[in-house]
């Protein structure tokens, strides 16, 4: 278990060096950069550019040396803690993105749990109930979840609850706190704001996650180790937890590596309907204008949680099943 | 009242949305202590809903709609609990189900858990019916394996189901049922998916375990060799009713009812004279057309009724080989390990493998699962390709042609002129494909005649195999599993092959249509002069087909022979074990348990001296007899057979 540990951490570090050159090579892909988008803004304004200071410019970011010099220099920097410098903002990557971080990581975690804690008793409630009255009235709803648009949800949940609760619902905090440091109110703060987008943007997810348990759990009931642990003479409820839902389990964890970029992804619309503070709608601005080091430490920090979930997901798989666990390095 | 139980007029029926569809009715018998029952019966029977009513399992849409299930526990004498009353997932039921009536089912891969530990869903059981702590249920399940037979049982409550072989799966199994010991015992097909030799040993157990705990076994069955060997008394179920019950040797010598004695008639067994024939329940008829019989001159007779078989083979061509192979060798490579540092391991599948397949014979190739049979009819098929030896074969010139080597053009022709029947009726025919372009696909793939030819060969197999030309555009999901069987047939015979190969043809299929099919391969062989490969684990089956008879063991071929000579004298230790282990629905000729060994039967390095092969030694084939073959180190084996 220790080397399988040691082994799956050691393949980590090639897959991120990996990741971090083709984020950097995408994000080249388009023709021009940064600075050539400016100057076409500036000049369909009518300015007059100065070809000296763009020179200056362009040396100044270093955008005039080879690119992997400049992939070169990033690289280093991630390694160091330091992001890059964001061409959009003056600013150094770090100050620009500042709490965002923190906050679209919490919101995403929310989410994930949300999804799990609401999906699971429905999932088992529909697959031991199939055809049920209950099963068809949570389909109907996992099936409204599924094709609803998120954006729209959040819209209309933003709607009604100006209307009948007088509350605006929108952003992650009350405005008063907008860049004041941390404090005990502005925790409170952010609680009270979470659910909103929490469930906006978890509902299609729980939607697939009950439909997934669902059959995972139908295809594990019929199993013949079932109807051995019922001839045992267990309880129903016992022979639930112990034996067909533990084999169902392993699709979900498997997802965990999967589920994180896919919250993420599918967060962007809504926080810019809801105006949350994420790194959603940063990351679209910052891939319109070509702000290079923003877009790839967004891209880098989104690789990152894949990874990590990965990895995950992977320990808990070995943890959780033995036949992973003792029979993963044999193969045919 | 020394019975334990008694079920009296049981009626079990599945209601569905819109209708009620019986599936056990009138159903009346009794199980007396320590006594064995066997219920009898093919697919689709009733007999597993019986038992399913007995244990309480029986699915959410089947309700017992009349009758009672009367169980008297000796413990707690003078109490009889009507099982048929009880609520399925009540406390009572709980009770009795596991603790007092225990369950073992047929599939031991996947009747345990592979999440949980042997020890865990013994201990798990024991917990359950018996006040005891952890420890004391860890000492009761090791004392239970012990019983079973397990080898280092106090280690083996720590190692998961897919770490054990599936003879010790099904161990497990029977010690998790007998750990709370039981007043009985439902096995439900305990041996059907294991091999003769670990079949023999568990049956075995279960005789001596029944004797060591005193406890009443029902056993369900299709296998009429199991119930010669295991029951008292037995209750043969047809069409969810039960069409005759009695004495286990009353019933085999004098059946009584027309489907007990149709049933005992399709079994195939021992001696059997060489023109005796089974009998299925219903018989097919095969037709010869004008394009088969064409172009097979060496076949003087078409209408072979009044014929006896031995007549119908040319002498000169009998003796013609079509197919030799010749030392032919393959080993898969297994890595083990991870990409920084990996051992790999050579596993021979078959190996030094020599065979001859004459024309107008059947060669019978026995063995048991994972002894590399099916490896070696892929490699002659050519799906794989052999590391080593040489694969002859005699195409359309005559001349005997090196297949190893071709590459896929050049191996085109003798594609068609070998085929291929598969074991698994339901998965080896296309759903989307009607009958008609199943049997066509040959002749399309290859060309042969243009549409209206393929449309009369078809016809003319469809009435070969005795299916209605009607059926043509129908698809597979309509048929049974014999007919589908026979679809297959039709199939491989669409394109007049020299060489047939059968992998596992019947073992699919229940024995009434077992025959059926048997029948119908040896009527087709006769009337085309058909040259046969059969491939089987059932030897009596391979004795009611073959001519010849090439037992194999662990890639290699142990013994050869023709069938009366094989039978009559086996020489090797592994054909000695293989012809003690099967069960014969005969009563004169029951097994002999004491001589079943335990798991060393086909272990090639523990069989005795001129047989051994391991690192030091590796026997070649010796003559024994005109065409008898042993694989042995020297000659001298003469005494040791005898």
């Amino acid at each position: 278990m220790l080397t399988y540990l040691a082994r799956r951490l050691f393949v980590m570090v090639p897959t991120l060096i990996l990741i971090s050159v083709l984020v950097f090579v995408i994000i080249q892909l388009p023709p021009g950069d940064f600075l050539s988008t400016y100057l076409n803004e500036l000049q369909s304004q009518g300015e007059a550019v100065d070809p000296a200071k763009i020179e200056f410019l362009k040396q100044q970011y270093g955008l005039d040396q080879p690119i992997y010099i400049q992939y070169a220099e990033w690289a280093w920097g991630l390694l160091h803690g330091d992001l890059g410098f964001s061409f959009e903002y003056n600013l150094p990557v770090s100050d620009v993105v500042g709490d965002r971080l923190w906050l679209s990581m919490v919101l995403n975690f929310s989410t994930v749990i949300f999804i799990y804690i609401v999906s699971f008793p429905i999932g088992i409630y529909s697959a031991t109930r199939q055809y049920s009255w209950g099963d068809y009235g949570f389909t109907l709803l996992g099936f409204l979840g599924l094709a609803m648009p998120n954006f729209l949800f959040a819209l209309i949940l933003l709607y009604y609850a100006n209307v009948i609760f007088g509350t605006s619902i929108g952003g992650l905090m009350d405005p008063e706190f907008i860049n004041q440091g941390w404090s005990f109110a502005k925790m409170m703060s952010v609680a009270e704001h979470l659910w909103a987008p929490v469930v906006v943007i978890g509902t299609s997810g729980t939607a697939s996650m009950i439909r997934r348990l669902r059959a995972n759990l139908l295809d594990e009931l019929s199993k013949q180790y079932v109807v051995t642990a019922h001839a045992k003479g267990l309880s129903p409820t016992k022979v639930l937890f112990k034996y067909p839902l533990r084999m169902a389990l392993n699709p979900f964890i498997a997802d965990i590596g999967n589920i994180l970029p896919q919250v993420v992804s599918g967060s962007v619309l809504v926080s810019v309907v809801m105006s949350l503070p994420t790194t959603g709608p940063m990351l679209l601005t910052a891939l319109q204008s070509q702000d290079m080091y923003l877009a790839g430490s967004f891209l880098m920090f989104l690789a990152l949680l894949t990874v990590v979930g990965m990895f995950i997901s992977d320990v808990l798989l070995a943890w959780l099943d033995p036949r992973i666990r003792l029979q993963g390095g044999i193969s045919k | 009242m020394t019975d334990i139980l008694r079920i009296k007029d049981l009626k079990v029926e599945f209601v569905l949305p819109h209708m009620r569809v019986k599936a056990v009715e009138n159903v009346s018998f009794r199980i007396g202590a320590q006594e064995t029952v066997a219920l009898v019966g093919e697919s689709g029977s009733g007999k597993s809903t019986i038992s399913q009513a007995i244990m309480g399992l029986l699915p959410k849409s089947a309700q017992i709609t009349k009758g009672s299930i009367i169980f008297a526990d000796p413990k707690t004498p003078g109490t009889r609990v009507d099982l048929a009353m009880l609520d399925r997932s009540g406390t009572e039921m709980r009770a009795i189900r596991g603790g007092r009536i225990s369950m073992i089912f047929q599939e031991p891969m996947s009747s345990l858990s592979p999440l949980h530990t042997i020890g865990d869903q013994i201990c798990e059981a024991v917990r359950l019916h018996r006040k005891v702590g952890r420890a004391e249920a860890n000492e009761l399940a090791i004392e239970m394996l012990t019983l079973i037979g397990f080898p280092q049982p106090k280690r083996s409550l720590k190692t998961y189901p897919f770490e054990l072989s599936g003879g010790l799966r099904q161990r497990a199994m029977i010690a998790m049922a007998m750990v709370c010991r039981p007043a009985l015992l439902v096995a439900d097909e305990p041996t059907t998916a294991l091999d003769v030799t670990i079949q023999a040993q568990i049956l075995r157990l279960i005789k001596e375990v029944q004797s060591e705990l005193q406890m009443s076994v029902l056993l369900i069955t299709h296998d009429l060799g199991v119930v010669a060997n295991m029951a008292d008394r037995m209750v043969v179920v047809y069409d969810g009713r039960v069409v005759e019950s009695g004495r286990t040797d009353d019933v085999f010598i004098n059946p009584g009812h027309a489907y007990t004695q149709s049933l005992l008639a399709a079994v195939p067994h021992f001696n059997m004279g060489p023109d005796e024939r089974l009998r299925p329940l219903r018989e097919i008829k095969p037709k010869t057309g004008s394009l088969l019989a064409e172009e097979r001159p060496a076949d003087p007779v078409r209408d072979s009724q009044e014929i006896p078989p031995s007549l119908a083979l040319h002498p000169a061509m009998a003796s013609e080989p079509v197919l030799a192979v010749r030392h032919l060798s393959k080993s898969f490579t297994t890595r083990k390990g991870n990409w920084l540092k990996s051992e790999e391991s050579l596993i021979p599948a078959v190996d030094d493998v020599s065979l001859t397949v004459n024309r107008g014979e059947c060669v019978g190739l026995v063995g048991e699962s994972g002894c590399g049979k099916t490896t070696l009819s892929k490699l002659i098929m050519r799906a794989m390709e052999p590391d080593d030896g040489s694969i002859l074969f005699r195409g359309e010139s005559g001349q005997m042609t090196e297949l190893t080597g071709l590459d896929e053009d050049q191996l085109n022709p003798y594609r068609k002129r070998i085929q291929f029947v598969f074991q698994d009726p339901f998965g080896s025919l296309n759903p989307r494909m009607t009958v008609q372009d199943i049997i066509a696909e040959p002749m399309i793939i290859h060309g042969v005649g243009d549409t209206a030819y393929r449309k009369k060969m078809v016809l003319e197999l469809m009435d070969l195999v005795g299916l209605d030309p009607r059926f043509l555009s129908r698809y597979p999901h309509s048929f049974s599993g014999g007919q589908r069987q026979r679809i297959g047939i039709a199939r491989a015979l669409s394109l007049k092959p020299d060489l047939l190969i059968f992998d596992e043809p019947t073992s699919a299929l229940d024995v009434s249509v077992q025959a059926q099919i048997l029948n119908l391969l040896k009527d087709l062989q006769r009337d085309l002069n058909l040259t046969y490969l059969f491939i089987s684990h059932n030897l009596a089956v391979v004795d009611y087909i073959a001519d010849r008879i090439a037992v194999m063991c662990a890639g290699r071929i142990v013994e050869s022979a023709p069938r009366e000579q094989l039978f009559k004298n086996p020489v090797h230790p592994y054909t000695q074990a293989l012809l003690n282990a099967v069960p014969f629905a005969d009563l004169d000729h029951l097994l002999d348990f004491d001589k079943i060994v335990d798991g060393k039967a086909s272990d090639p390095s523990r069989w005795p001296a001129p047989f051994t092969i391991n690192a030091t030694s590796a026997p070649k084939m010796m003559q024994f007899a005109e065409d008898h073959f042993v694989r042995a180190e020297r000659a001298d084996f003469t005494e040791i057979a005898i």
